[in-house]
């Protein structure tokens, strides 16, 4: 083997590792994810009853807090949605939805009219501040907890 | 020649290796032995005895910059913000800790608590005295638990 050869061998041979250093360029980024895209399909599914989809979006860790401090699980929730104490929801829409996205976990806040009723008919409208949270689980994204506030920032 | 040739396997070799030893995926730092909950619930009375103590050197390590936290009322503030309103010589807080710490979630780098929290104390003359129901979010970044974010809402009749 000439010395020629031999030196061609040692360049490719170092340049190697440098080929073999480099990061994956064909990983594909993550997704995009519509926030306001997902929060618009929770609150529709909670005013229109869409207890499939509330089932599999909401995580089992699923914890809701009411404005006047009282919570339920998700197993508690759905069965309120379920059963014949379920709320009259007329009217659900969130609006100035505010992402801060840290990756495995996001919080969206936004603010939330209701309009509608309990099953003894009592009014349930008002405007809320909402402070929820979302979690990426198995690639999904799934909620974890909601924090709700009577918006009394205009008062 | 011999001994070139000989230098030339060496170098192959070693060479060889080197690629083999550069091309393997770098591997994530795991913590051994984290009990994640028992960290976050010490997070969590680390949290509050901080704005109990108006700490705010703690609270700036403490907070995630994009930190966001939801007050009864409604009121939305950022990690500046609510940093401000701890650090208001016209705060007063006689009590500030929680309770009935329950983590909901947790995963190696986010964790989900609850807890009630028991505020008494004026803030921008608006007394804050009773329970209130919090979620609290924590992430880790760069190797340590920060927290992202809280929720808070007065407990009605406490």
């Amino acid at each position: 083997m000439g010395r020629i050869q031999i030196g061609i061998l040692v360049l490719l041979l170092a340049l190697s590792p440098m080929a073999f250093g480099q990061t994956k360029s064909s990983a594909a980024p993550p997704p995009v994810v519509d926030w306001i895209a997902l929060d618009h399909k929770w609150l529709d599914s909670e005013k229109n009853g869409d207890l499939d989809y509330l089932g599999k979006f909401f995580a089992d860790s699923y914890v809701l807090v009411l404005p006047n401090g009282q919570s339920y699980t998700k197993k508690e929730w759905l069965a309120i949605l379920r059963g014949a104490e379920k709320p009259t929801i007329q009217f659900l829409n969130p609006e100035n939805i505010q992402v801060h996205n840290f990756g495995n976990v996001a919080i969206l806040t936004d603010h939330t009219t209701i309009k509608g009723h309990d099953a003894k008919g009592n009014s349930l409208d008002g405007e809320f501040n909402v402070f929820r949270v979302v979690i990426k689980l198995d690639g999904m994204w799934k909620a974890t907890g909601v924090v709700m506030n009577e918006d009394r920032t205009k008062k | 020649m011999k001994c070139t040739y000989g230098f030339a396997v060496t170098m192959v070799f070693i060479l060889a290796s080197g690629a083999v030893a550069l091309g393997q995926a770098p591997k994530k730092a795991a913590v051994a032995g984290e009990d994640a909950a028992a960290t976050i619930a010490i997070m969590d009375h680390i949290w509050l005895n901080a704005a109990h103590n108006s700490d705010t050197g703690t609270l700036e390590w403490l907070f995630a910059d994009d930190f966001v936290e939801i007050h009864p009322g409604g009121f939305i503030v950022n990690k500046r913000e609510q940093i401000d309103q701890i650090k208001d010589p016209q705060l007063t807080r006689n009590e500030l800790h929680p309770d009935e710490i329950q983590v909901r979630y947790v995963s190696p780098d986010v964790a989900v608590l609850t807890d009630v929290t028991t505020i008494r104390g004026m803030n921008g003359g608006v007394n804050y005295n009773g329970k209130q129901r919090v979620i609290r979010v924590f992430v880790k970044q760069h190797g340590r638990w920060r927290a992202a974010g809280a929720g808070i809402v007065p407990i009605q009749g406490q």
